[in-house]
């Protein structure tokens, strides 16, 4: 049987964000938490593999202690087991030491034949995470997978890449990092969410994971945000008068003034 | 006392450029924007421009190399160099940071960029910011002289961060195609520097079964469109979204989307405009069934002429509008078809 482990995030719900005016910083207090988007496709691909190859699927997440939520989440979804990586040490982590953080402690949980992300999370949109823990678990990373399925000690995968479309075969343990056009996520039955909501959840912190405090959180973390400014990029905002066909001619003459119409 | 940061890295001062070849054809533009803000931050510290290239018989993409200004170019050619492959490339390129130690790598955002990238920022324990959409060169009274700052959208777009690596070098950056403009210059004399290939191709890990295939792509590159019509949710239908590459046709442009259109499959992904797609400045970008969801937005701002239509007049998009037509967008787009067709015919 497989070991998976599918790394999850939650994150504020961006399309729905309120931010503060002022520092154009997310009011947190405000906005609702979802799990990135990306990490559903995630928990998709391992849920499929599961359904197909039997399998255990632990859920990781790295977070303050109300991200238990996204684990609880995917307990609902069917995966078995859910772990919550929590610590004030962890904060103000840059993704160079929250890959760091999360490698250490799929080498705790593990050992897994597959580690799934998300391709890139909406609160950050670094998609550094996937690759880094491949650096730091010297492990293969796939992407833009279309159809994958495991052979033995292998998984063979077809999969996109740039204008190609290749069939590979890539050595297990391996990481797969999903996006949103990968597959299709499932949604959970209501009795299948109240039966995620009594899985035990288990809680890490630095203690568990080994490493120092200068490996981890804001001291870990070798980029430093030194600003951050709102941008306005306010323009003419001609309105064009008239019903639609007035409208149409009004932008027409516009593009000839501009010379982008020619003819 | 503290070393101040910057004294452990005198040695490191050269700006490097990973100069991507697409579709082993030609110099990928966006790596040829990043030679040109390479060369002007290289200046700026009074360092050399390093352009990277690793290729099947990369000797031909030396010319359009050079004549955008590197003091360098790192060449490797070879059959296994062909595609980018995410063992050999960063195992060669950090050999070489290790060995000549860089203060500056960029690389354009794109797969083979996001993929070397972290990798080598993972090995190095270094910063890397990505995406950015500046880059400069600052003296900060505590971090010292000659730091590279990265601007990059934050808070999902609704703000500018500016993020400095003071501690640690290299210090690295991905840069979306399109944001820089980019320059030929003919007063740089070029080293060229012929790398060899020693790679153990027995360490591969990741095994080919079949002949890659060919894919369908755009005409144009969108970053290069003088035009692009671009579609939002406001459009309502795949039908209605169709319609926009008749326009597009009769503008000489190419259609780009909102993630609305891309996530409701009415087009691919390598049309989407935004924080995790495409940056574009065309001379005109016409935007239908927009509301201008900053993500979205931040990627338009500099395109010569912004027309939004759109049924609400105080959607966002309004605000960063030349002309702001209130009208239903899918009505409005097939009277503009009309129109223009009828001009053409007469």
């Amino acid at each position: 049987m497989l070991s998976i482990i599918v790394c999850v995030k939650q994150v504020p719900d961006t399309q729905k964000a309120v931010f503060d005016p002022k520092t154009g910083a997310i009011d947190r207090s405000a906005t609702g938490n979802i799990m990135n988007p990306d990490d559903r496709h995630a928990l998709e691909m391992a849920l499929a593999l599961k359904d197909a190859h039997g399998a255990t699927l632990c859920a990781l997440t790295m977070g303050p202690p109300h991200a238990d939520e996204v684990l609880y989440e995917a307990c609902a979804l069917g995966a078995d087991r859910g772990v919550l990586l929590s610590d004030p040490r962890f904060a103000g982590a840059d993704s160079l030491a929250t890959s760091r953080a999360l490698a250490r402690a799929i080498e705790r949980l593990g050992p897994f034949d597959i580690i799934v992300t998300g391709r890139e999370a909406i609160d950050g949109n670094t998609g550094h995470v996937a690759y880094q823990l491949s650096e730091f678990l010297d492990a293969p990373l796939v992407s833009q997978i279309h159809r994958i399925r495991i052979d033995g000690a292998h998984a063979i995968i077809e999969r996109q890449y740039g204008h190609e479309y290749q069939t590979i075969r890539c050595p297990l343990p391996a990481l797969l990092s999903v996006g949103s056009r990968d597959n299709r996520v499932r949604h959970p039955r209501l009795a299948d969410i109240a039966a995620g909501a009594v899985q035990p959840i288990r809680r890490m912190t630095m203690d568990d994971i080994g490493g120092s405090e200068s490996d981890y959180g804001a001291s870990g973390s070798p980029t430093i945000v030194i600003g951050a400014e709102l941008f306005s990029h306010t323009r003419g905002r001609e309105a064009l008068p008239g019903g639609t066909a007035e409208k149409v001619e009004a932008l027409v003459h516009r593009l000839k003034k501009h010379n982008i119409l020619r003819y | 006392m503290m070393t101040a940061p910057y004294e452990q890295y005198a040695d490191s001062r050269d700006v490097w450029v990973f100069a991507e070849i697409q579709d082993h054809e030609r110099v990928l533009e966006g790596a040829l924007e990043l030679l040109t803000r390479g060369r002007e931050l290289a200046d700026a510290l009074g360092s050399r421009l390093i352009a990277l290239v690793f290729a099947l018989d990369a000797e031909q993409y030396l010319p359009a190399i050079e004549r955008h200004g590197p003091d360098a170019i790192l060449c490797c050619s070879h059959p296994a160099l062909k595609h980018y492959d995410s063992q050999i490339v960063p195992d060669m390129f950090a050999d070489l940071i290790a060995e000549r130690r860089p203060s500056i790598v960029l690389f354009p955002s794109t797969e083979a960029g996001c993929d070397l990238a972290p990798r080598l920022a993972q090995r190095f324990a270094t910063g890397l910011t990505s995406h950015c959409t500046d880059l400069s060169i600052m003296d900060h009274p505590d971090y010292g002289p000659g730091l590279l700052v990265m601007k990059r959208p934050a808070y999902s777009g609704n703000a500018i961060a500016t993020v400095i690596c003071p501690h640690a070098r290299p210090q690295m950056a991905t840069v979306q195609q399109g944001v820089f403009e980019r320059r030929e210059r003919d007063d740089v004399a070029t080293d060229i520097e012929m790398l060899p290939f020693s790679y153990d191709l027995t360490k591969l890990r990741i095994e080919s079964l079949e002949a890659p295939l060919r894919w369908d792509k755009p005409k144009v590159p969108l970053e290069q469109a003088p035009v692009v019509v671009t579609g939002g949710r406001g459009l309502a239908t795949k039908k209605n979204f169709e319609r926009l590459f008749e326009l597009a046709e009769l503008l000489g442009g190419e259609v780009g989307a909102t993630r609305v259109p891309v996530f409701n499959r009415w087009c691919g992904e390598e049309r989407m405009i935004g924080q995790t797609g495409k940056t574009i400045r065309p001379r005109l970008y016409l935007g239908f069934g927009i509301s201008g969801q900053i993500q979205h937005t931040a990627s338009i701002v500099d395109s010569e002429i912004i027309v939004s239509v759109n049924t609400n007049a105080g959607a966002p998009i309004a605000a960063l509008s030349d002309y702001v037509v209130t009208d239903d967008a899918g009505v409005f787009l097939a009277k503009l078809i009309e129109r223009l067709r009828s001009e053409k015919r007469g």
